[in-house]
């Protein structure tokens, strides 16, 4: 493991040199200022960009000046552009008396927001993302107007994390949309927003949200010191950027947690966690992560608290069977046969008769079948879809147990333990189970029950050594908090849901005032109460 | 010493586990016949009192485990090979657990599995655990703690609900007098399990509140005791003295004979969950206590590099230091617990404790300077 370590040190200093050398590129261009010929000017942009043809130029002119704007087609809103340009810029009546670029000003204003550009890389950031820049022969600055608008996904149902309750809106591939997607939840001036650019040449957008004073400052810092650090091309959705920022790589557990559902982010926000949203991905990221927030659904807090209880131990038993269910079956048959009850033994015994292999390999084949399937159907065309979901049954089904390949109680089994992976409501655990499914399947056919006993005791060394941003994994089970066990087996009525989870949020821990608990009016006071109320 | 912090529930937790770790597999006091609970009892109030020769050895030296402090005590040689022979003898006794361990699954369920297989297997996870740190073990002690009681709890009901119990096997109570059972407390339950403590004096520095030492760890084995007793006289109770007093493992027998609704029955593997998990913690901590003793002794940076050394030699001699599980059993009852649990745990503590008495009044009105330097001599 040293070994490990002193390698991942020697790729830290060489991360360290790169970024060194990153600032000193020539290539890129450096704080030159903009010339006052605005035909060197658009030469230039040309230049640099290749002559690429989305590169929109339309001159006009003003008393002797020559100008002209640019924008990127299909970024900049051309609607928009045409008409201002059509009925300001082009009847534009100027008498001459005035300063040419002071009345552009005026006229772009119109347009929209507006900032002065000098420098060249403020020139090329600005139309790349969307922006109109003008530029005025004789004048060595250009007006920046924010012209942003591309067309767009809108708000749809959530597609992968889906809730019989609650609101139905989720997050779309335009930063701003889910930026306000989320304030519009949280209506309070401490929800704060950093904007960053990740990605060398891609340059995407990245915000960090957080509410002030019941986050923690230092995880705050130490998400920012982690972003500041991602030094990579280009970040294309939010997957890379946890793969670069997470505590461990090895490790099948996820680490942090992504939702496309504004509903689960803003409550993740008001326990003190913090979210990253990336331009270009529904999906947002909540640090940091413990295990037991990955079998909290939404649903658990739009019902009453009984039966998310009871949902929500469900979900864990069914994770339990997505784990271990194959192994247990393995174990059961090969080693502990006595476990069984003899009928149901007989039954398995004269069921298993005609296989010819082993529980391991019988097993084993239904699974990978199984997954082979699964993955094969996330990327169906929907037109050969029904046809191959037949040809999926035939293949874990009666004709697999005709053939004699499995007996007809693997079946059961495979079935069982594949739809109780699909109860895990985050994707990225229920794969975790998976994987580790085929682990337990080979030590259960080595050593039985012991051998997933220790498989088990691995994985919950592994469990409690690892951490999410400095907060160990297991919180608040082990190390053991009995303040915090609100929402972690049981599912606390709202009104008994007091504090915050100390371990992640500091400062403002109260969430619900006292007296909450609802109760019906009394008889004899009931005018009173209502005069209060 | 590695730079870990545990709570003091963590601590309890850890004393828990590692107390009642194999003992109650074992048919612990079984030479009490029905009056082993009578034993064990005695076992831990002797086991209490020896803890305070512990703790206050803690208390002169608080920030020590004991390799570093039996230097101080006894002078720079002797102490180094006495804190060697405390490193070994932590090591065996890990060895022998591993050994208690392996033998039960290759006698019970895993008859055609070689011993070989299952201890390297077992000292594998340990291995990892270690090389995760201390902090990681408290932790998963606090899991498994959990999942402990509440298997525990469930075997109570189903032995009771299955009519198991028969109090009549108890009575009569010292039907041969006090002598067997204060032979069985001397040889026995006084210096298995609960004079086994002594390898907390290698990790009493890491809790973060030392004036929390006296509740953890004897609130851990008063729990520990209480529920050592109960399980020897559910065993009485439902098996009988004689069958108890000739059975390996009582408890095991116990739970063979549950059978409930006809449908809750042949549970052995349960017992097998729990042997994991008990036998995990206690090879763990005599392990641990090796490693982070014999770091200490030979001034090693990181406990790190001595973890794979060590687990290696615990799993060879695990294989070699009996022929056969009667060789094995007779050497843990006779010769261990005379030659090696009555020196290592009682009698050199208490040498100890004499010594640092007398040179810690000497030194009274140094003893600010002294505590400061043994800061600066731990941090470095």
């Amino acid at each position: 493991m040293s070994i490990w370590s002193t390698m991942l040190k020697n790729k830290q200093k060489k991360r360290k040199n790169d970024n060194v050398r990153q600032h000193n590129d020539p290539q890129k261009p450096e704080e030159q200022p903009i010339q006052r010929n605005y035909e060197d000017n658009v030469s230039r942009i040309k230049g640099e960009l290749g002559n690429s043809t989305d590169l929109l130029f339309r001159e006009y002119q003003i008393g002797d000046h020559k100008g002209t704007i640019v924008y990127v087609d299909g970024l900049a809103n051309g609607q928009l552009i045409n008409d201002f340009f059509n009925e300001t810029l082009l009847n534009s009546g100027f008498n001459g008396n005035q300063d040419p670029f002071q009345f552009l000003i005026e006229k772009a204003a119109g347009l929209g927001n507006f900032q002065f550009a000098t420098e060249w890389n403020q020139v090329f950031d600005s139309f790349l993302s969307g922006n109109t820049l003008f530029f005025l022969d004789g004048y060595n600055q250009a007006i920046n107007v924010e012209t942003k608008g591309w067309d767009k996904r809108s708000i749809s149902e959530p597609s992968t994390q889906l809730s019989i309750g609650g609101p139905k809106d989720s997050f779309t591939e335009t930063i701003r949309t889910n930026t306000a997607l989320i304030r519009r939840r949280i209506k309070s001036p401490n929800l704060w927003l950093e904007s960053m650019k990740l990605g060398t040449v891609a340059q995407t957008d990245i915000a960090i949200m957080y509410i002030k004073g019941i986050a923690n400052e230092k995880i705050i810092g130490e998400v920012k010191e982690r972003l500041n650090q991602i030094n990579i091309d280009a970040v294309m959705a939010e997957g890379y950027i946890e793969q670069l920022f997470e505590d461990q790589t090895w490790t099948p557990f996820p680490t942090t947690h992504h939702s496309e559902r504004p509903d689960v982010i803003a409550s993740h926000l008001l326990e003190g966690r913090i979210a990253i949203l990336v331009d270009g991905t529904p999906f947002v990221i909540t640090v940091p992560a413990i295990f037991a927030q990955f079998f909290q659904a939404p649903d658990d807090y739009y019902a009453r608290f009984d039966i998310s209880t009871s949902l929500r131990i469900l979900r864990i038993l069914a994770f339990l069977i997505a784990l271990m269910g194959p192994a247990l079956y393995i174990a059961a048959t090969t080693f502990h046969q006595e476990m069984i009850p003899t009928t149901l033994a007989i039954a398995i015994a004269s069921q298993r008769e005609n296989v010819p292999f082993p529980a391991f390999i019988e097993a084993l084949i239904m699974e990978v079948t199984f997954e082979i399937l699964r993955e094969a159907g996330l990327r169906l065309p929907r037109a050969v879809g029904q046809a191959v979901s037949i040809v999926g049954a035939l293949v874990i089904g009666q004709a697999a147990v005709q053939a004699g390949i499995v007996s007809p109680i693997m079946v059961i089994v495979v079935s069982i333990t594949a739809i109780a992976n699909f109860s895990t409501p985050t994707f990225m655990m229920a794969i975790a189970a998976r994987l580790i499914r085929f682990a337990m399947m080979a030590l259960a056919t080595f050593l039985g029950l012991y051998g997933i006993v220790l498989g088990l005791m691995f994985m919950s060394i592994h469990l409690c050594a690892l951490r999410s941003f400095g907060i160990p994994y297991m919180m608040p089970i082990a190390p053991f908090n009995a303040q915090n066990q609100q929402d972690i087996f049981i599912r606390y009525p709202i009104w008994a849901m007091k504090y915050r989870p100390k371990f992640i949020s500091k400062g403002n821990l109260v969430r619900a005032g006292d007296n909450q608990k609802p109760m019906p009016p009394k008889q004899e006071d009931s005018q009173d109460s209502k005069g209060e109320s | 010493m590695e730079n870990a912090k545990i709570k003091a529930s963590q601590m309890f937790v850890l004393v828990v586990l590692f107390e009642m770790g194999s003992s109650i597999l074992v048919g612990l006091g079984g030479s009490a016949r029905q009056d082993a609970w009578i034993s064990i009892l005695l076992g831990l109030a002797g086991g209490i009192l020896v803890f305070f020769i512990y703790y206050r050895l803690f208390k002169y030296y608080p920030e020590l485990p004991l390799t570093s402090y039996l230097q101080k005590i006894t002078g720079k040689w002797i102490g180094r090979i006495l804190a060697l022979f405390y490193v070994v003898y932590f090591m065996y006794v890990a060895t022998r657990v591993l050994r208690d361990f392996g033998e039960l699954l290759t006698t019970t369920i895993y008859t055609a599995t070689p011993l070989v297989v299952i201890n390297s297997l077992m000292i594998l996870t340990i291995i990892y655990g270690i090389h995760k740190g201390f902090e990681v073990i408290a932790r998963i002690g606090e899991l498994y703690f959990a999942i402990i009681y509440f298997m525990a709890i469930s075997g109570m009901i189903l032995v009771t609900g299955s009519g198991l119990i028969h109090f009549e096997n108890i009575r009569p109570m010292l039907e041969n007098g006090m002598k067997p059972v204060l032979r069985t407390f001397l040889k026995e339950t006084l210096v298995f399990p609960f004079g086994e403590m002594i390898v907390f004096t290698m990790l009493l520095p890491y809790l973060n509140n030392p004036k929390k030492v006296k509740i953890a760890c004897i609130g851990g084995m008063g729990l520990a005791g209480i529920n050592i007793a109960i399980t020897a006289i559910v065993n009485v109770a439902v098996l009988g003295p004689d069958l108890f007093v000739r059975s390996n493992f009582p408890l095991l027998t116990t739970i063979g004979k549950i059978q409930l609704a006809n449908f809750i029955e042949r549970l052995d593997v349960f017992f097998m969950l729990y042997l994991v998990i008990g036998g995990f913690f206690k090879i763990t901590i005599f392990y641990y206590a090796a490693v982070i003793g014999a770091a200490d002794l030979f001034k090693l940076k990181s406990h790190q590099k001595l973890n794979f050394p060590i687990g290696f030699v615990i799993l060879l001699a695990s294989l070699m230091i009996a022929s056969n599980f009667a060789e094995h059993i007779e050497e843990g009852l006779n010769v261990v617990t005379i030659y090696l649990s009555w020196p290592f745990q009682i009698i050199i503590p208490l040498f100890l404790l004499v010594i640092a008495f007398f040179r810690n009044r000497k030194k009274q009105p140094k003893q600010q300077s002294n505590q400061q330097h043994n800061q600066q001599s731990s941090q470095s």
